[in-house]
């Protein structure tokens, strides 16, 4: 250390920013800082004492100082930067694997897709098709039936496509490798089922209050517990109202052909985006397994990268993905926020679709699978001259209850049919409450455990409505 | 020494507001603040700032971000190196670091330690080890030394609370890191070396050769209740005998982290969709069996019947044939050899109901099916089942068809008993109609189409099945 040029910079400190810990004293060899005496009027600390006669610029001190902006070199004595100047990182490492972008905001691409006949898949592998051509290259999951074939099928295809399939050791960690893809600023999705989806909560009140895009597929089984694996509804509850700890809300989408399986997860990667929030599409057993026609789009989409990103380059090097605000003005803020967006997409984003519903009056409400085995019922309560329709949400959250309203003045009875002991119905009468509407009489046709309603079933209830009425 | 990697005013710590824009969250002589430093320069003579994400999970690191002047991410409690995976495969070019504490990395996230490390992907792991919980005021950790007195352990560790985790050792051990180092900070010489084994590991990143595990001893003289110097003392003399320091694993890996750029190409996704387009019949499609404008068909045996080939074959050949169809399997618990139902929905104009409750046909492969479903099958329906292996008629009322023929024996004599469900379909087509013979062949020849060898045997199988039919009972 002696032979150390005398022209070495020496540390400097402002008091104010030391705590008074003292490790430096220990790390100097020649003895130069003292504890101090005095208290810092400014900190109430107690800052050490620097007397640099004997110092030789070694710089021990400051790799002990824990403060960032404690001991440092001397920024006014130079000298330091030519000595310690680098090789070129280039030179040293090679180029970057990814070239770093110089915009923050890369708009997406729309790629023309060529005129194509319609395949046959079934629900869980339109979904996957529908996300790969909303762009969606990174799927993070964990087998669980009767969700799987959808990862399966993105563990074929995304190895040829430069993606990534993840079998993550469990639900709670793919939920977290969305986290990281999502606050990168790339699609992400999921395929889990109704266990799973209770495992991925967390993480997705996470996302949700970091406002970190992402999808979720969610094939609905049997519960509660291990339940089955045959197909249930009663996700809808914590799909609608539990998504985890704290003020969290997500657009809700129930597809019920794997046509809809396809169109509305790709139409869930744009809300995801948009909304900069987890989307949950919530399908249940049988339209996961359900092999139907599926007509492809015109365009498939290349993502660009958002200005929020946390890319790690320098144009989004400021970014951050983050859901912890410890003042709480702060965080009553950014829940103020949340539910700015969460207020718009109920006010932009519901999506309903009417079946025969001109001049119902028995009105059935049904989603998913169940909403197919109404329309029959719905059809053949009309061939025998009951005014009868289906109104089938296609989100469930928010609930479309602005088509709903306009139906009412006419409709004389609800049934709502579902794979569930009352969870639309819930959602259903929580909308009617907060629109503040007359309300028809409801009825309902409830299965569960496996077992989805009947079109007998629920023809069964539409005429017995009709015999209450006479 | 370049200390830029920090921002210079810390904004993020309650809004930079007076001495805090300049001063961290940590207590006097914490660990991390050491670590931070050494990170920071680390970052900054690499030249990855601009490439850098930092990870900061629940525990006192948490507000990592507060001053790295990196992108950074801040995880759940334990999920840091999930979160880490998941921008590493975003971005391969960026330099992806997960700053976890004892109670993040050793408690709650284990089980994401240890897998993300098994993949082994080019990430970098800090784990700084102080042997207490800090964030949430001084409670056990899972490497707080025996009879160490904490907040939950207040007359010290016992074994019942489980013994020290000697994580560097356990990471050592797995396949998956290149590089596992224990260093520590209570002298000059400690941190030099700490300083540098965040050097390699980073460097083993920026080349692209590996996972990276380093272990920091560190100090936290808040909740040891001691002053800085004596927890330093403390770290050197009651830690270190059992988190001995060291490297635990170097291995020489060659750059080897090249991932594909993602590809977008319409051909190239269409021809992996898992489906061959179908050609769909542009005429419009009139209805083969008169009177019916959606017909239901439930195929029903056990594993290996091939009830759900059939059904499918069906459905691709209604919707070829410009119908719309619909397939819904339903399988008992077993892989293998367990119940296998399909129920097929057949339409003129859109299917409403797929669910087949009650199937217009029932063609079961086995006695248990045929027992379950004949009850089932509505006035004017028709039942098709195996006579091989059903040696008694179903006993339904007379205004059920019911149609007994050998699918099973027929497939034997062409040798192939697993087409037995391809004879079913001829006969099927024969006894109903449903669908011409040819669209069935075209589309059995277009999901043959890899296995062209199969193909004849298929198309003898159907014939067989429709002959059988044909000689039996007129054709309606």
């Amino acid at each position: 250390m002696s032979n150390l040029p005398p022209s070495r910079p020496k540390p400097f400190l402002e008091p104010a920013y030391c705590k008074g810990c003292l490790r430096c004293i220990e790390a100097c060899p020649r003895e130069c800082i003292t504890p101090g005496t005095e208290i810092n009027p400014v900190t109430g600390l107690v800052p050490v004492i620097l007397h640099l006669e004997n110092c030789n610029g070694c710089t021990l001190c400051v790799q002990a100082c824990p403060e960032p902006f404690g001991l440092r070199i001397d920024p006014t004595h130079g000298g330091l930067e030519g000595e310690f100047r680098l090789e070129d990182p280039e030179k040293l490492f090679g180029k970057k694997i990814v070239e770093v972008l110089t915009t923050g905001d890369l708009p997406d691409t729309q790629i023309p897709l060529p005129d194509c006949e319609p395949l046959v898949l079934k629900g869980t592998y339109a979904s996957a098709v529908g996300a790969l051509l909303a762009g969606c290259r990174h799927v993070y999951g964990y087998p669980i039936t009767p969700s799987t074939e959808g990862a399966e099928l993105m563990a074929k295809m995304l190895p040829k496509l430069g993606g990534s399939w993840i079998q993550a050791v469990s639900e709670v960690a793919a939920v977290n490798m969305m986290y990281g893809t999502g606050g990168a600023g790339l699609p992400v999705m999921t395929f889990t089922s109704s266990p799973g989806f209770s495992l991925m909560l967390e993480g997705i009140s996470y996302m949700i209050g970091a406002e970190v895009p992402g999808v979720f597929v969610n094939i609905m089984r049997g519960g509660p517990g291990l339940g089955n694996i045959a197909p249930e509804q009663t996700d809808i509850k914590l799909a609608c109202r539990g998504l985890g700890h704290g003020n969290t809300h997500a657009l809700v989408f129930a597809p019920s052909t794997p046509q809809e399986m396809l169109d509305l997860t790709i139409d869930a990667f744009a809300l995801s985006f948009r909304y900069r929030n987890p989307v949950v599409v919530l399908g249940d057993g049988y339209l996961g397994q359900m092999t139907g026609v599926v007509k492809l789009p015109s365009h498939l989409l290349k993502p660009g990268l958002p200005a929020w990103a946390v890319w790690g380059d320098r144009a989004h090097r400021h970014n951050l993905v983050n859901s912890i605000h410890l003042s709480e003005p702060d965080l009553e803020a950014h829940n103020e926020n949340l539910n700015a967006k969460y207020a718009a997409m109920g006010a932009c984003q519901q999506r309903s679709d009417l079946y025969r519903c001109e001049d119902a009056e028995v009105l059935v409400v049904a989603c998913n699978t169940p909403a197919r085995m109404a329309k029959g019922a719905v059809e053949v309560a009309r061939s025998r001259g009951i005014k009868a329709g289906l109104f089938r949400p296609i989100t469930l959250w928010p609930f479309p209850i602005g088509a709903l309203k306009e139906l009412l003045p006419q409709v004389t009875q609800i049934v709502v049919v579902e794979a569930s002991p009352g969870q639309l119905e819930d959602e259903l009468r929580l909308a009617l409450s907060h629109a503040d509407v007359a309300t028809p009489p409801i009825t309902h046709v409830r299965r569960f455990g496996g077992i989805l309603p009947q079109q007998s079933e629920i023809l069964a209830r539409i005429e017995e409505t009709q015999g209450a009425l006479v | 020494m370049s200390t830029n990697v920090f921002y210079d005013h810390f904004e993020r710590h309650s809004h930079g507001q007076g001495l805090k824009g300049h001063s961290t969250h940590y207590c006097a002589g914490c660990g991390h603040g050491i670590v931070h430093r050494s990170l920071a320069e680390v970052i900054g003579e690499l030249g990855v700032q601009d490439r850098t994400v930092l990870i900061s999970p629940v525990g006192c690191s948490v507000f990592a971000h507060y001053y790295f002047d990196v992108g950074n991410s801040q995880a759940a409690h334990g999920r840091a190196p999930a979160v880490a995976l998941g921008h590493k495969l975003a971005n391969p070019g960026a330099i992806v670091i997960s700053y976890q504490g004892d109670g993040d990395l050793a408690s709650i996230g284990l089980a994401e330690t240890i897998s993300i490390a098994q993949m082994g992907l080019p990430i970098t792991v800090v784990f700084v080890n102080n042997a207490i919980y800090g964030m949430t005021g001084g409670q056990l950790a899972p490497t707080s030394l025996m009879g160490q007195k904490t907040a939950t352990s207040v007359e010290g560790r016992t074994p019942a609370m489980g013994r020290p985790l000697k994580m560097a050792e356990l990471m050592a051990q797995l396949d998956g890191p290149v590089y596992v180092e224990r260093v520590a900070l209570f002298d000059a010489r400690q941190r030099m070396k700490a300083r540098k084994a965040l050097r390699k590991a980073l460097q083993l990143q920026i080349e692209g050769r590996g996972y990276a595990f380093i272990e920091v001893l560190a100090e936290c003289p808040t909740h040891l209740k001691m002053s800085p110097e004596h927890a330093e003392a403390w770290v050197r003399e009651e830690m270190v005998p059992v988190f001995p320091l060291g490297t635990k694993k170097d291995l020489t890996v060659e750059p080897w982290f090249h991932p594909a750029a993602p590809s977008f190409e319409p051909e190239k996704i269409l021809g992996l969709s898992g489906a061959e387009p179908v050609e769909v019949n542009k005429e419009p499609p009139i209805p083969h069996i008169p009177g019916l404008e959606d017909i239901c068909l439930k195929l029903a045996g056990a594993g290996g019947d091939g009830a759900q080939t059939a059904a499918l074959l069906l459905a691709r050949a209604a919707i070829a044939e410009g119908y719309d169809a619909t397939h819904i399997p339903s399988y008992g618990p077993e892989s293998r050899g367990g119940t296998s139902y399909a129920d097929v929905h057949i339409a003129a104009g859109e299917v409403l109901n797929p669910a087949a409750a009650e199937p217009d046909i029932l063609v079961a492969f086995n006695a248990p099916s045929l027992a379950k479903f004949a009850g089932s099958v509505p006035p004017g329906g028709l039942i098709l089942y195996d006579s091989t292996v059903i040696t008694t008629p179903p006993e339904v009322p007379s205004d059920r068809r019911v149609l007994g023929v050998p699918f099973t024996q027929l497939a034997r004599e062409i040798s192939r008993p697993m087409v037995k469900n391809v004879v079913a379909l001829g006969a099927l087509q024969a006894a109903t109609g449903l669908l011409p013979p040819e669209r069935i062949l075209s589309t059995l020849r277009q999901l043959l189409k890899d296995k062209p060898s199969m193909l004849p045997v298929n198309e003898t199988a159907f014939l067989a099945g429709q002959r059988a039919v044909e000689s039996m009972v007129a054709v309606p």
